[in-house]
């Protein structure tokens, strides 16, 4: 992480609906910087408005206050150096594992063979070569999470966007999950913003936390985790930071 | 303990096994008890058996009426269906994906479609007589109204039902309008299109046979009409054991076909 470079400022973004005749805040005037190369990590309680901020930064909704600058110009919209991998997934049912990873491209325009070659250099990345051609509803629930990060990686972004991509997985393919997308990260160096409601998630994965409060969300406090990695979860500074961190953590509602 | 489990787990599959043997059975059965009552029934009545329903088929080969044997006149109602199908699946889906993706096609038109959808495919056939008379034309026509409806209805629904979680992955890579409906938005329908073509194919079977049966010179529909009137009961049971087969026939193949250009689906149902 390189602390000098200010990959993306999000400035004072808020975002509220209007539900019935009521107007509900989701979040409220957040502000921090990511740096380059940076594995932040979003932490928060349920509905607290992790996926809303991360919609916003993917240009899926228009926040109602608040400004998103990328390497210091302003950006309005979906922009293209910015990949997003869905919380429920998002994979399509109808496209083959290839299909699906290639996406990307092909909405770029990019020919076929090109983005073939592409796209399975990422499957091979994930470890799902061999299952190119296989549809979604063959895979198993960790399978299909790394179709969606492949699929997030291969248009080639500056910013990975990650809304909780393990919630749904069982613990032990969870682990195995978090030591990959820690390998995949060390060795394609792209910034990650990494949204989560696992204390120990955060932890293991993030050079910093951003801690949100509950709702209307609001960052809380960030921490900066200075653990050698791979950190491992028994280590005592591991704990003592958890403990911290813990305390700190509003109860879902 | 992990013995027990295992034998039962066997005894759970023998006996999964031995109901798979018995559904594939009872279909076969309950054809062959079929044809035993129809004979029965036959033997004490002056209704066909059913040698004497296949011998009248044959023996329109020997002695065709309007010049055709059943080939023939299956042909001629099957080129009526087709030709209508084709442009129903052309202009159907075409309309159903216009009234289900854009808001404002949807607001202008649905009113009208669902008044002519309340319209039973049947009531226009004599409308259609008075404007287009009784010929080839007309017949087309009415088939045309009477399995329009399908195509554009579950068309519509499949657009309209296109997960918002697929457009926001089309907008998340900067797709535009033409690549989220061409690339997202079909592509997601096109199960429910294919719901559509089925039911349509079924429908245009059903509404050929009336245009056939109210005036017409060939076709199945005609060959019933033509026993019905000849009081050649054989002849009008032959129809109907080859009008239901090619019905069957007709779902087998759509169904077939949207395999073919759905095989997502088929993984699923797996
Ligand atoms: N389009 C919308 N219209 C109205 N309310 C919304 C909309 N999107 C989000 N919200 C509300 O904003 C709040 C935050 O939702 P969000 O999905 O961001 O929570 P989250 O932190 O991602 O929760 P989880 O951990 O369960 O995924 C919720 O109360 C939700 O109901
Ligand atoms: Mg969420």
């Amino acid at each position: 992480m390189d602390k000098s470079r200010v990959k993306l400022k999000v400035d004072n973004i808020s975002q509220s609906y209007v539900v019935g005749d009521e107007v509900l805040d989701a979040i409220l005037n957040v502000s921090f910087d990511v740096y380059d190369n940076e594995f932040l990590v979003i932490l928060g309680p349920g509905n607290c408005g992790k996926t809303v901020l991360l919609n916003v930064i993917g240009g899926l909704e228009k926040p109602t206050g608040g400004k998103l600058y990328l390497d210091g110009e302003e950006i309005v919209g979906s922009d293209k150096r910015i990949s997003m991998v869905f919380q429920e997934l998002a994979l399509m049912p109808w496209k083959t594992v290839m299909e699906n990873v290639e996406f990307g491209l092909q909405i770029e325009g990019v020919d076929k063979k090109t983005r073939r070659e592409i796209a399975q250099k990422y499957i091979d990345l994930v470890q799902l070569t061999g299952f190119e051609k296989s549809y979604p509803s063959q895979l198993s629930g960790g399978m299909k999470q790394r179709v969606g990060i492949a699929r997030a990686y291969t248009s080639n972004p500056e910013i990975l966007l990650m809304d909780e991509p393990f919630g749904q997985l069982d613990a032990q393919t969870r682990y195995s999950m978090q030591e990959e997308i820690q390998k995949i990260w060390q060795q394609e160096k792209r910034t990650i913003l990494f949204v989560t409601n696992n204390i120990e998630e955060a932890i293991y994965l993030g050079d910093r936390i951003i801690l949100m409060s509950k709702s209307p969300g609001k960052i809380k406090e960030i921490y900066d985790i200075d653990l050698p990695r791979p950190r491992n979860s028994m280590d005592p500074e591991f704990l003592a930071i958890r403990k911290e961190v813990s305390e700190n953590t509003d109860l879902a509602l | 303990m992990i013995k027990d489990k295992m034998k039962n787990m066997n005894e759970e599959e023998k006996r999964r096994y031995r109901l798979e043997r018995l559904y594939k059975i009872l279909p076969v059965i309950s054809i062959f008890l079929l044809i035993l009552l129809w004979s029965t029934v036959a033997a004490k009545s002056d209704f066909p058996s059913p040698k004497e329903t296949c011998d009248r088929l044959m023996l329109l080969f020997e002695n065709p009426i309007k010049g055709k044997n059943i080939f023939g006149h299956t042909a001629e109602s099957l080129i009526r269906i087709s030709i209508a199908l084709l442009f129903n699946w052309t202009f159907g889906i075409a309309f159903g994906i216009l009234i289900g993706w854009n808001k404002k096609a949807k607001a202008l038109f649905t009113p009208l479609f669902n008044g002519f959808r309340a319209v039973p495919p049947l009531a226009w056939i004599p409308l259609i007589t008075i404007w287009f008379g009784t010929g080839e034309f007309s017949k087309i026509m009415i088939v045309i109204f009477g399995s329009l409806a399908s195509v554009v209805v579950n068309t519509q629904a499949g657009m309209l039902n296109v997960d918002q979680l697929y457009i926001d992955v089309g907008t998340s890579f900067n797709a535009n309008e033409r690549q989220k409906l061409f690339q997202i938005a079909i592509p997601s329908a096109l199960d429910a299109i294919f719901a559509g073509i089925r039911t349509s194919t079924s429908a245009a079977w059903m509404v050929v046979l009336a245009a056939e049966m109210l005036g017409s010179e060939s076709g199945v529909g005609f060959l019933i009409v033509r026993g019905m009137d000849a009081m050649d009961m054989p002849l009008v049971l032959a129809a109907m054991i080859v009008i239901g087969l090619v019905g069957a026939l007709l779902a087998i193949i759509t169904q077939y076909l949207e395999r073919l250009m759905c095989p997502w689906t088929r993984v699923e149902s797996n």
